[in-house]
């Protein structure tokens, strides 16, 4: 069936696909975007990948996905759908394999017009301090017991042991731990794997940015945030590396072999799910956790590290890096929603997809080189989209498309006109990062703001980007 | 047997075939190392890991034993160049791999989907399925 036929507008901001486009629909599929976007969507697999998780048992309301929507695996990227504890199901697939990808902002009393002279000494100093790359260790070599602490207690456990204030951890989504987190139900294989990747960056689009404050649309929200023009800012954009890879394979292998188990039958392998009271449910709930936990420590060590190169560059006039706030884009979380005017409790799967509950702030990263934006979730959120939004541009053209595009010394080139300063471990990998090969950030953040998922506070221009 | 990397928007396929299901394996094999050390030299075998795996189905046996292979490689820092495969059936195998251990590499892979993938006879009459790889 032609899905662009059975679209249904709503609003300027918000479109349906609905129940009655194929039987084995148990609700509607939603996307916030505009007409212009939706006709870039229409082109990969996106939507028809919305339309199978809308085939899931026990989804509440409506699939949703946000504007910055591309074609995933199984479920698709920029994906919110939320389950019914007792008859709904969980879903590695619908989490991702970097569980707990996220973002943190980092906040100085600092101006551009301060550090300008210090900007290159301080991009080297924190490109040395955190290792970036792919299969890259960190300094932190944990043992059995300690990597067991850093699952169950998240970025809790590394403030405990000094890499932090107690402050930090109010600004972090649900304190920086996960308290279902069970380090018995990570398997060995994912422990190895993860072992020396604590306080690394990784590759691919992962990346540290140092930016400034370069609009704000939002005076009092932005007071009450602490950011003023041209401030200096620090994005960390990282998840839970090759242990979080791991827990979803691993899952995702158990959850394939009992499926027949519980007649759950799927358009999709890559859909994977078990019921959520299942045992095989609980246990990777606790699993993905765990996993979860160790992404908000591996960003936690990146601020520490981050703050000593901060420290070392600028000496005594440096002040303090603050955290803005750190959320999740890829997780799964029980949380409280109300459906028909009843409280209930959901499993809320979010695939490139942010948490926005009123008041909260919600950090977008932009592409490489482009504006990043601070936003603050709304009511209607809760209303419309189980609290969540956007996570970023969202990728328009494939790596490879990319990488013929444009080349990775040509991009240096470019960016460093603008003045912005590059360190990167791979220029292929530079090339595939390109802005050009995202959406515009800007229209995608324009549709959250306008639908009343989140407000727009400030736009951040990148001065320097680390990436692996 | 051979491999081809192809597009995807966000991540990578790769197209895997092979006159039996050794050679498929094989070209999986040989497919990931590529993507993870582009344009090694001459294989050597200093370094041998075995693996053991039983899976539902053939496609699902192929991806397992992709992703096991990625485990290792990225545990021990490793990548393998040639397998053994003492078993191979529909459901389980048992299989040698060496390589040598690698400073960094130059590719990422998070892991080997199920997405898309299905072992079937092509036109001429090899294995064949498509991979897609989150990258």
């Amino acid at each position: 069936m032609d899905i662009k036929k059975n679209l249904i507008k709503i609003t300027d901001w918000l479109w349906e696909i609905p129940k009655s486009f194929r039987k084995d629909l148990r609700v509607p599929a939603r996307i916030f975007t505009t007409e212009k976007m939706l006709e870039a969507t229409l082109n990969d697999k996106s939507l028809e990948q919305l339309i199978n998780v809308a085939t899931l048992p026990g989804i509440q309301q409506e699939a949703l996905v946000m504007p910055d929507v591309h074609e995933g695996y199984g479920f698709p990227i920029g994906g919110v759908a939320a389950f019914a504890l007792e008859n709904g199901i969980i879903s590695p697939g619908g989490i991702g394999y970097d569980i707990n990808c996220g973002v943190r902002l980092l906040r100085s009393n600092l101006t551009l017009g301060e550090i300008k002279p210090h900007l290159a000494d301080l991009t080297q100093a924190i490109n040395q301090a955190v290792p970036s790359g792919v299969g890259r260790g960190g300094k932190l070599k944990l043992n059995d017991q300690e990597l067991d602490l850093v699952l169950e207690k998240g970025a809790v456990h590394l403030v405990a042991k000094g890499y932090g204030e107690p402050a930090d951890l109010e600004h972090l989504e649900s304190g920086g731990c996960l308290p279902d987190a069970k380090a018995e139900l990570v398997s060995q294989h994912a422990k190895d794997r993860g072992r020396d990747q604590l306080g690394t960056l990784g590759a691919g689009n992962h990346f540290i940015e140092i930016s400034r404050v370069a609009e704000i649309f939002d005076e009092k929200e932005a007071q009450r945030l602490n950011l003023f023009p041209e401030q200096i800012v620090i994005l960390i954009h990282t998840g839970s590396r090759g242990l979080g890879h791991q827990i979803a394979t691993d899952y995702i292998r158990l959850m394939l072999k009992v499926l027949p188990k519980y007649k759950i039958s799927l358009p999709d392998r890559e859909l994977v799910c078990a019921p959520f009271n299942s045992s095989e449910g609980q246990q990777y709930f606790s699993a993905m956790a765990a996993g979860a936990n160790f992404a908000w420590a591996n960003r936690q060590l990146i601020t520490a590290a981050i703050r000593q190169a901060w420290q070392k560059s600028l000496g005594l006039a440096a002040g303090p890096l603050e955290i803005v706030y750190d959320v999740a884009h890829n997780i799964a979380k029980i949380e409280e929603h109300f459906l028909n005017g009843q409280k209930k409790k959901l499993i809320v799967h979010r695939k490139g997809a942010t948490r926005s509950f009123p008041n909260q702030p919600v950090i977008i990263p932009g592409s490489m080189g482009t504006a990043s934006y601070v936003l603050v979730g709304q009511e209607k959120a809760l209303k419309e989209s189980f609290g969540s939004t956007c996570h970023g541009a969202g990728r328009a053209l494939s790596r490879h498309q990319a990488q013929k595009t444009v080349r990775g010394a040509e991009i240096k080139q470019k960016l460093n006109k603008q003045g912005i300063i590059i360190e990167a471990g791979s220029l292929s990998g530079l090339a595939e990062e390109a802005p050009q090969a995202y959406k515009n950030i800007d229209e995608v953040v324009e549709v959250v703001h306008q639908a009343g998922l989140a407000k727009k506070v400030a736009m951040l221009k990148p001065l320097a980007v680390i990436k692996g | 047997m051979k491999y081809k990397i192809l597009d995807h928007p966000a991540d990578l396929r790769l197209l895997v075939q092979g006159k039996t299901y050794q050679e498929l394996f094989t070209a999986g094999l040989k497919g990931m190392t590529e993507i993870l050390a582009p344009h090694l030299e001459t294989p050597v075998k200093k370094s041998q890991r075995t693996i053991t795996l039983k899976s539902p189905d053939i496609t699902a046996l192929l991806i397992d034993f992709l992703n096991e292979v990625l485990f290792l490689a990225q545990t021990y820092k490793e990548v393998y160049q040639e397998v053994n495969f003492q078993k191979l059936t529909e459901n389980s195998l048992i299989a040698k791999v060496w390589g040598r251990s690698i400073k960094e590499f130059k590719g990422d892979i998070k892991a080997i989907t199920y997405h898309e993938a299905q072992i079937k006879k092509n036109l001429q009459g090899n294995w064949e399925t498509v991979l897609v790889l989150d990258i």
